[in-house]
């Protein structure tokens, strides 16, 4: 009867929680990552020999130059969905109108992603929304190309992960003090230092949360560069969509995927880290004062 | 440090379509511990954040030292708030948060140390500057806060019901603590509060506020001893109430009146009334006096009435007796107890008693002709 022991309960009750985790999640990651170290076959898929020939094709700088895009990308997106994230947050904590803004904010997920970023050719087109509107205004002659370059790709993955940014800054805003910033004025803070001062340190968590929950998302996008992206924004995931598909060479497309899980991870550690770490610093600076 | 004189010249708020503040007409004098005192809903907390700048008056003016200072922004105006809820910085510590207002005025390191310590010490909490306020208790918490706002040296510290969240014995604590640093400090205290008590024992005035109008400003002698309508009176302490016509008044301002429930009372009047004429007197239940025997020896117009204890709460220094008269009016009486347990015939419950008070003792709240 020693199952029945109470410490032995949680391991009854997520039995099948750990078969599906086991199952659909850590299975594939191995099978990719097994698949990374062996030979490529000539019909498309791998043979069973070891072989680091995929990692060895990594050096090449062609490959670096695509890292290094898709991290200028990602984090220059996630910056802007950041600063767009807060005052929106901000605004809709402190609204009487909080739930049906925040209902808003997740109408566009009944909608397909696919389709939503297809939308966005619809506006930045060169017979778009947005060049027609400037022709109109007189402000353009001819048309702009506004779409299939960097820019166009940070603009649709700030529109697209703007509400998982807004979510978790939203939860840490609405459990905010509000009446810390009117003792802040008070006390003799300007609006905007009151905010930087007050506010943002102890949102901190929320801000953390948005930056993680978009510049995974970005990093590994695949959709949004092939869609509105042109040459100068391949990212990491066409890469190894072309690898998969079109080269067939799973090895390399598998060794991309096992490097981009690895450095993100790293990333995201780190970035968790500094931030625990500062705040500590922060913490001792002070208790020595 | 040097007070601010306030000025409030009719001053009105609205939230919509209800109107907050009525009219208000208010000078508050340098270095005075000034309390809005009334009950939640009145409007003393919208004008004390009107003084702080935190709300802007539908219409009025508002001075600081004779100077205008509606179009002055919060962070710009001599004024600063002790929050009801503390409103501490949770991410900084004790230190920090007193530090705030000097680093966002970039004092030197070794300036703001010196301040803060100083402040600290004011309020009696230098060994806790390193805690975070969540380590704090809330007595602790509010003397921070008390710290903060006043080491920007203000002409005026608003204090916005500064112990409410605080039980009675620490209430009672910090409210002589107030009184110390107002003293030692000297600037212009503005204190709101729902509790008579918390008013009346540290206050130099007393504005006492009922739905947006400001009943009576005085002393809280003044309030206690003469309050101006029955709201007050009854606000303020307690008070027995009667209704009775003038039957005759007499050279020394006597007046006899005839109540429905205790027939004819004497109470003084300091007023020109005729007989006739409708007066509501109060009678603090101190003033009255309560003994299972009749009174003997008793000067004239003294008013005597006989009934019996209804319910009696002792609360340690006195007990308040519920004294039902003639099977109609309660009358409440307040005994302190300064012999006790030498008393030989402690009043018990359903004892029949007499109650008894001076005609002096009674005060006219309203005559209506």
């Amino acid at each position: 009867m020693k199952i029945f022991k109470k410490k032995n309960y949680g391991q009854i009750y997520t039995a099948p929680l750990m078969f599906w985790i086991t199952v659909f999640f850590v299975i594939p990651i191995l099978i990719i990552f097994v698949f990374s170290f062996l030979k490529k076959s000539y019909t498309g898929g791998v043979l069973p020999q070891f072989s680091l020939d995929a990692y060895g094709a990594l050096a090449n700088p062609q490959f670096v130059k695509v890292v290094l895009k898709t991290l200028f990308i990602s984090i220059v997106a996630s910056i802007f969905t950041v600063l767009l994230a807060i005052p929106t947050s901000y605004y809709i904590a402190r609204s009487k109108y909080k739930d049906i803004l925040l209902f808003l904010i997740i109408i566009p997920f009944w909608t397909n992603f696919l389709i939503r970023i297809y939308a966005w050719i619809a506006i930045l087109g060169n017979n778009g929304f947005v060049n027609n509107f400037l022709i109109n205004i007189g402000l353009i002659e001819e048309h702009v190309q506004l779409l299939y370059n960097q820019w166009a790709v940070i603009i649709v993955i700030v529109y697209a992960y703007l509400p998982f940014a807004i979510l978790p800054l939203y939860s840490t805003i609405e459990k905010f003090d509000f009446s810390l910033l009117e003792a802040a004025r008070d006390l003799g803070a300007t609006k905007f230092q009151s905010i930087m001062k007050v506010m943002i340190p102890n949102i901190k968590p929320g801000i953390t949360t948005a930056v993680l929950f978009t510049f995974i998302p970005a990093f590994g996008n695949y959709a949004i560069p092939e869609i509105v992206g042109g040459k100068d924004s391949v990212m990491v995931g066409n890469i190894i969509a072309n690898q998969l598909r079109v080269v067939r060479n799973w090895p390399l497309s598998a060794s991309i995927s096992v490097v981009l899980t690895v450095l993100t991870t790293i990333g995201v550690l780190l970035f968790v880290q500094l931030n625990k770490s500062k705040t500590d610093e922060i913490r001792k600076i002070k208790e020595d004062v | 440090m040097i007070g601010g004189e306030i000025k409030v010249e009719k001053i009105n708020k609205s939230f919509g379509n209800f109107q907050v503040l009525k009219d208000i007409n208010l000078q508050i004098k340098k270095g005075e511990f000034f309390s809005l005192l009334g009950p939640s809903g009145c409007g003393k907390t919208t004008l004390l954040r009107i003084i702080a700048g935190f709300e802007y008056p539908s219409d009025g003016i508002l001075y600081l030292d004779g100077k205008d200072i509606l179009g002055v922004p919060s962070n710009k105006r001599h004024v600063n708030t002790v929050f009801q809820n503390y409103a501490l910085f949770p991410h900084l510590t004790v230190f920090e948060n007193v530090a705030f207002p000097l680093r966002l005025k970039k004092y030197k390191e070794s300036e703001i140390k010196k301040k803060v310590e100083e402040y600290l010490d004011l309020v009696r909490l230098n060994s806790h500057k390193k805690k975070y306020p969540s380590q704090l208790s809330g007595g602790q918490k509010q003397r921070v806060s008390i710290a903060r706002a006043l080491i920007n040296e203000p002409s005026v510290l608003l204090l916005d019901e500064p112990l409410s969240a605080l039980d009675a014995k620490l209430r009672q604590q910090l409210l002589i603590e107030l009184d110390t640093i107002h003293d030692k400090v000297g600037i212009t205290f503005v204190y709101v509060t729902h509790d008579q008590q918390e008013a009346l024992s540290v206050s130099d005035r007393i504005a006492v506020m009922k739905d947006g109008v400001i009943l009576q400003i005085g002393t809280p002698y003044e309030i206690y001893e003469s309050p101006v309508n029955m709201f007050v009176a009854d606000f303020i302490g307690e008070s027995n109430l009667t209704t009775g016509k003038v039957v005759s008044v007499n050279e020394d301002k006597i007046v006899k009146i005839n109540t429905e429930e205790h027939g004819e009372l004497y109470t003084y009047l300091d007023k020109p009334v005729q007989v006739g004429d409708t007066l509501k007197v109060t009678i603090r239940p101190e003033k009255i006096r309560i003994a299972t025997k009749k009174p003997e020896n008793i000067p004239p117009n003294t008013n005597v009435l006989v009934g019996y204890v209804d319910e009696l709460i002792y609360t340690g220094s006195e007990t308040s007796y519920f004294v039902k008269i003639a099977q109609k009016n309660v009358f409440r009486v307040f005994k302190q107890h300064i012999v006790y347990f030498m008393d030989e015939n402690p009043i018990k419950w359903k004892d029949e008693v007499y109650i008894w008070w001076y005609a002096n003792d009674g005060f006219t709240v309203e005559v209506t002709k």
